[in-house]
């Protein structure tokens, strides 16, 4: 019996699909659907052997940007390669049918795998394959064997003439899958694309060829072995840094932290400045951008307990120091005139500016809004098309720097910027990432521009692009942040650096005093657990620990789970976490709550707060907790833990903690009686709206904006 | 040049006198014949038998058999009645677009098929301008000088569609100055569907027709209106252009009485014929059919049958046409799939009354409207009424009438037919056959045949161009140097 797999870009009419499946059908075959289907308009009748129903707009929908590039046809391979039964049908099906054109890619793709099956588009032609496999000796067991694994020999001789030749069949006829997971076919592999005397067009256009295939075998490991070994063997300087950049970038992809990410940024940045020095600045920047994007990619700071910046940030950033395009970049351009005091006259005229973040300006614009000393303005350069264009534009902004700042795309952003820099006495720009890059591209002219960076963005690229010579202040909200920020970017500790300062985040703390019941005295609570860098393992342990000496105490968990596919790291933390927890959740001991717009609620029964992260700026949660009367319990962040600035000298002493067992302590100690327990959330209560509420820090904000930072 | 050739072939009939030197040649572009189940190929299949029956060689050119199965299809019966010794010279061509084995696809033609297509008719109309063929060119002007080295040929006869079959006919003739005629069928510069013209006398498909046509022996087309189009393009050509009807074959019709009709057990209507019309056209038909089976007693547990290929390549037998068909199927409707040549006859023979469904107006005739006639069987047209089978049914005494696409009146239609099934005479079917006798296709095309024959053999190496008579060597075209470049690429 043959089996067919059916494959639908677009809804198909529910009369021809039931006469098409009918029509298989008679001819013996077993008939599975996958694709754009409504499962209420299939006709009654029909009588299918397997359906995987995905939207019936796979072919239009673009829910990303990568999608809204594609063409049709690779929207619906790109959603229909993810369903693991339509690989698994495409891999064993004998005849694999488009139905419509736009599953004709789908189809190909398939096709390029199983090589025993037959491939048509439209049913007429799959009926006459049926009925012409019918009329062809049935492979035996072991031809199925060579259809779907083609013998070493086979694939050394292949492989021979594939390097000299390389037709696409031929290369598909050895990736197959089984090969491409096995340490033979992976070593044959890299013996193949690392041949001599093969042309730099040839061997990566087999490599491309191969990487796919790994990829097809869910080997992004493989893929950049593949890649590195070629790019060893390509004369050309430029192309080899491509692909090196280019093996980085799978593993990446794949959320796994490459192997060689030095090797690839070394060059990449190599024949950057090669080029730069060639004033081919387009190429240099192309260049300079990949290996930006490679070094600050989010997996290896952001999806993970650890970050090599933070671990040794002068030794990472040390590439981009000696690189002339990124110096090139990074080099101050100054202002031509200083920053006019605020106006003494007339209200200060206030642009505050973002990049679709304004969850911490909120306060601070209603505050100046109704201020009579300021007038705002705010930008939302995410929600204006023109401005949009020219701030996430990272490629043509270091063209822009490495070129002298002479490029139509510096025009246009000085077209767009300069008349809210021409209304501005003040432009306030949060956050230190595009936004910051774009304001300091153009000379402010009297504008006096303030910057504020809190904490993720030092782990990004953006500080490298950013020109803090056009910066007058650059606020930080916690100290760790700015040394952090300071080591990583020398000019930030020299005598023209912007003037520095520490703000905390304005947050209205006087809502999240709520009476606890008794009961909350044993329940820890965490509040945001979506990233690795929130480490609630940690917590959990603290828990453990502390069930063992009483199992009074519980844990609730505020906030959504992260996500598992942005990283490796990620998807088996989350593993290891649910693993952790599972038994504690089916006990009651620990409930996870979800995300939720009441975090005052939801503190209302938290009688311990924990902040468990490896870093954190300022860990507004436990803050709003401590606000509340939660007992605060932090650890000591270890991205920063022995720092001169850490954890210990942003809170007060005793709240911080080294270790579970001493969290235990303090938590048993603190919670030992209703009384001590709530005294000592009293404590925190009072020392969080003295130092954070925003009643307090609202007046470092208008020292900030409204004196004369001369004076 | 034009090879030499027996000066004792008689030119009265076409003929060549009995047992003197060789027999005069065809090469005949036919790419259609049989066995591809085309309704040319029964035309094109009569054209190469009657030059054979007038002892003439035939040398067929026309494509893979297997190219059709993604096309139309194949009908192997119909080469029962092709002549033994015809010759049929069958070329690797087939149309690139209407591949269904996505392995022979390119990785781009995968990923944006409509891309690909456009850009393959651009390129097919870059070598001539027929956007569908136009790539076949140079294999075709191959293959008849091929042909004709090794046999060589004393007429042409080139048969379209496709088009890009006059350039191979105008190589040979321009190479060796064999004259060549065309079957134009229904026209090339005669929008046969709308009306009008298809293209401008200087679009690159008109300089080429221009070129074509002062230089045939004979035009041939299926019906007046597209003959009155040539003769007014090209009134120099005028008395060149001869209308030479489809007809049918004998052989299709049933010869027996027709059944006894049964309006208890269900009346059979049917439709035999490529199912190439509109969705919006079948379904006022079905519509009406539906109409008509409440309202008509007669046609309460009547039957309508459609045979016939639907779709091509992909969209084979599964279009919105199939999907109309099946939705009707409650109200009796049902499709049955192409029928074999060999089971035409049979197919009629199991039928009460026939829809004869077609496209297009005046220019259009068809085949199958005289094939329906001679059934002797009721017919109910759904057609435009200024359409050329309403002059071929013009007087049949079992035809309802032409009423476009008014559905009212095709309910009225269809009951009509349902009442003349039980009501007709065997005179007046016998009547019904007699008006069809002329138009067996054995009877047009032997006299379109022998007037061709005897005009290509009367003096093939003068020509007549625009009334003046000239040599090939001296003079191959009317057209001046400009429109030669810009017509004719290589």
């Amino acid at each position: 019996m043959s089996d067919v797999l059916l494959v639908a870009g677009v809804a198909p009419q529910p009369g021809i699909l039931a006469t098409a499946v009918q029509r298989l059908r008679e001819t013996g075959a077993r008939v599975h659907l996958v694709g754009a289907v409504d499962p209420d308009e299939l006709a009654e009748d029909l009588r299918l052997d397997g359906l995987c129903a995905l939207p019936v707009d796979i072919a239009k929908d673009t829910p990303t940007r990568v999608a809204a590039r594609q063409v049709p046809g690779e929207r619906v391979w790109s959603r229909i390669r993810r369903e693991p039964w339509a690989r698994e049908q495409a891999r064993t099906a004998d005849v694999l049918v488009a139905l419509d054109a736009h599953a004709i890619y789908t189809v190909w793709r398939f096709a390029q795998r199983n090589r025993a099956a037959d491939a048509r588009y439209g049913i007429q032609a799959a009926v006459q394959a049926l009925t012409e496999r019918k009329d062809r000796p049935t492979a035996g067991p072991l031809q199925r064997l060579a259809n779907g694994i083609p013998s070493t020999t086979a694939v050394k001789q292949s492989v021979n003439r594939l390097i000299n030749a390389a037709p696409r069949a031929a290369v598909n006829a050895v990736t197959a899958r089984p090969i491409m997971r096995s340490k033979a076919g992976t070593q044959l592999w890299l013996t193949a694309v690392k041949a001599p005397k093969v042309p730099d067009s040839l061997r990566t256009k087999v490599a491309h060829q191969v990487a796919k295939g790994m990829a097809w075998a869910d080997r992004p490991d493989g893929e950049a072995l593949i890649l590195t070994a070629t790019a060893s063997k390509l004369r050309k300087p430029t192309a080899r840094a491509r692909m090196l950049g280019e093996a980085a970038s799978r593993e990446l992809k794949a959320g796994m932290p490459p192997r060689d990410l030095a090797g690839a940024v070394n060059a990449l940045l190599k024949v950057a400045d090669q080029r730069h020095r060639a004033d081919e600045n387009g190429a240099a920047a192309d260049l300079l951008n990949r290996a930006m994007t490679l070094a600050f990619d989010r997996v290896l700071h952001i999806d993970q307990l650890t970050s090599p910046l933070a671990e040794d940030p002068e030794g990472f950033i040390a590439p981009f120091r000696r690189s002339l395009a990124a110096t090139t970049v990074a080099s101050p351009r100054g202002r031509r005139q200083p920053a006019a005091p605020p106006p003494t006259d007339r209200p200060l005229r206030l642009l505050i500016a973002t990049s679709a973040n304004d969850n911490f300006l909120k306060l601070i614009r209603s505050y100046y809004d109704a201020h009579p000393r300021v007038e705002v303005r705010f930008v939302d350069l995410a929600a204006n098309a023109a401005l949009k264009s020219v701030t996430w534009a990272s490629k043509p902004m270091l063209e822009h720097r490495l070129s002298a700042d002479s490029t139509p795309y510096g025009e246009k952003a000085e077209e767009r910027l300069r008349p809210y820099l021409d209304w501005a006495d003040t432009v306030f720009v949060d956050w230190c990432v595009a936004p910051a890059a774009l304001f300091t591209m153009v000379d402010p002219g009297t504008t006096r521009v303030i910057v504020r960076l809190h904490s993720y963005e030092a782990l990004s690229r953006w500080p490298y692009m950013v020109d803090f010579s056009r910066i007058d202040d650059l606020v930080f909200v916690a100290n760790h942040i700015r040394d952090l920020t300071t080591t990583l970017v020398p000019y930030l500790k020299g005598p023209d650096a912007p003037r520095m300062h520490v703000l905390d985040n304005a947050m209205d703390l006087r809502g999240f005093q709520i009476d606890k019941p008794a009961d909350a005295r044993f329940q820890l609570g965490m509040v945001g657990i979506s990233q690795v860098a929130k480490d609630p393992r940690w917590a959990i342990e603290v828990l453990r620990l502390l069930r063992e000496r009483d199992d009074r105490y519980r844990m609730l968990l505020v906030g959504g789970d992260m996500n598992p596919d942005v990283s490796v790291a990620s998807r088996e933390y989350l593993e290891a976490f649910n693993g952790d927890v599972r038994e504690l959740e089916a006990s009651g001991a620990v409930r996870r709550l979800g995300a939720t717009d009441d975090v005052p609620k939801m503190l209302s029964d938290i009688g311990v707060i924990i902040s468990s992260s490896v870093r954190e700026g300022c860990h507004c949660g436990l803050m709003e907790g401590a606000a509340s009367g939660a007992v605060p319990v932090v650890r000591d962040w270890p991205f920063f833990a022995g720092r001169p600035n850490s954890a210990r000298t942003l809170y007060p002493e005793g709240w911080v903690i080294g270790s579970p067992e001493e969290a235990v302590e303090r938590i048993l100690r603190t919670t030992g009686t209703e009384e001590s327990w709530r005294a000592a959330g009293r404590e925190a209560s009072t020392y969080a709206l003295r130092e954070w509420d925003w009643s307090v820090v609202q007046h470092h904000f208008d020292r900030l904006l409204l004196d004369d930072p001369r004076s | 040049m034009t090879q030499s050739l027996d000066v004792s072939t008689s030119s009265a009939n076409g003929r060549p006198a009995a047992g003197r030197g060789r027999r005069p040649h065809l090469i005949y572009l036919a790419i259609g014949f049989p066995p591809a189940a085309k309704s040319c190929a029964y035309r094109m299949r009569e054209t190469a038998n009657q030059f054979r029956r007038i002892g003439w060689d035939v040398t067929v050119v026309t494509i893979a058999a297997a190219s059709w199965e993604r096309d139309s299809g194949l009908d192997y019966s119909l080469l029962e009645q092709v002549d033994p010794e015809i010759k049929v010279v069958e070329l690797p061509l087939a149309r690139e677009d209407l591949e269904t084995d996505v392995r022979k696809f390119s990785e781009e033609r995968a990923l944006r098929p409509a891309k690909w297509l456009t850009s393959l008719r651009k390129r097919e109309k870059r070598i001539f301008p027929e956007p569908v063929f136009g790539s076949w060119r140079g294999t075709l002007e191959r293959a008849v000088l091929d042909v004709h080295r090794q046999h060589p040929a004393d007429l042409l006869l080139a048969s379209c569609v496709p088009y890009v079959n006059l350039a191979a006919a105008w190589k040979l003739w321009e190479t060796h100055g064999v004259p060549y005629a065309v079957d134009f069928r229904d026209g090339w510069s005669v929008d046969v569907v709308n009306g009008g013209q298809a293209f401008t006398p200087d679009s690159e498909a008109g300089v080429w027709e221009r070129r074509i046509l002062d230089h045939c022996q004979s035009l041939w087309v299926v019906n007046d209106p597209i003959a009155d189009h040539y003769r007014e393009r090209y009134p120099h050509v005028a008395d060149r252009v001869h209308v030479v009807r489809n007809g049918y074959d004998k052989d299709s019709v049933p010869m027996i009485r027709p059944r006894d009709p049964d309006p208890e057990a269900g009346l059979a209507f049917g439709y035999l014929g490529t199912v190439n019309y509109t969705t919006h056209q079948l379904r006022v038909v079905l519509d009406a059919w539906r109409e008509a089976r409440k309202q008509e007693p007669l046609l309460r547990n009547a039957r309508f049958e459609i045979r016939g290929h639907i779709g091509a390549g992909a969209n084979r037998e599964a279009n919105g046409l199939t999907e109309l068909i099946r939705e009707a199927a409650a109200d009796g409707v049902s499709f049955g799939g192409p029928v074999r040549k060999a089971e035409v006859a049979e197919t009629y023979g199991a039928w009460d009354a026939l829809v004869l469904i077609l496209i297009g107006g005046r220019y259009v005739t068809s085949g199958k409207v005289y094939e329906y006639m001679a059934t002797g069987l009721p017919i109910v047209s759904v057609h435009e009424v200024d359409h050329d089978a309403s002059r071929v049914l013009d007087g049949h005494p079992l035809w309802t009438g032409a009423c476009g696409l008014d559905e009212l009146r095709l309910v009225d239609s269809f009951r009509a037919a349902a009442r003349m099934v039980v009501e007709a005479t065997d005179e007046q079917r016998a009547g019904v056959r007699h008006h069809a006798d002329p138009f067996t296709r054995e009877t047009l095309m032997q006299q379109a045949v022998e007037q061709l024959a005897a005009h290509a053999l009367a003096a093939p190496r003068d020509l007549p161009v625009n009334g003046a008579v000239v040599h090939p060597s001296d003079e191959p075209s009317t057209m001046d140097e400009t429109e030669r470049a810009g017509g004719v690429r290589a």
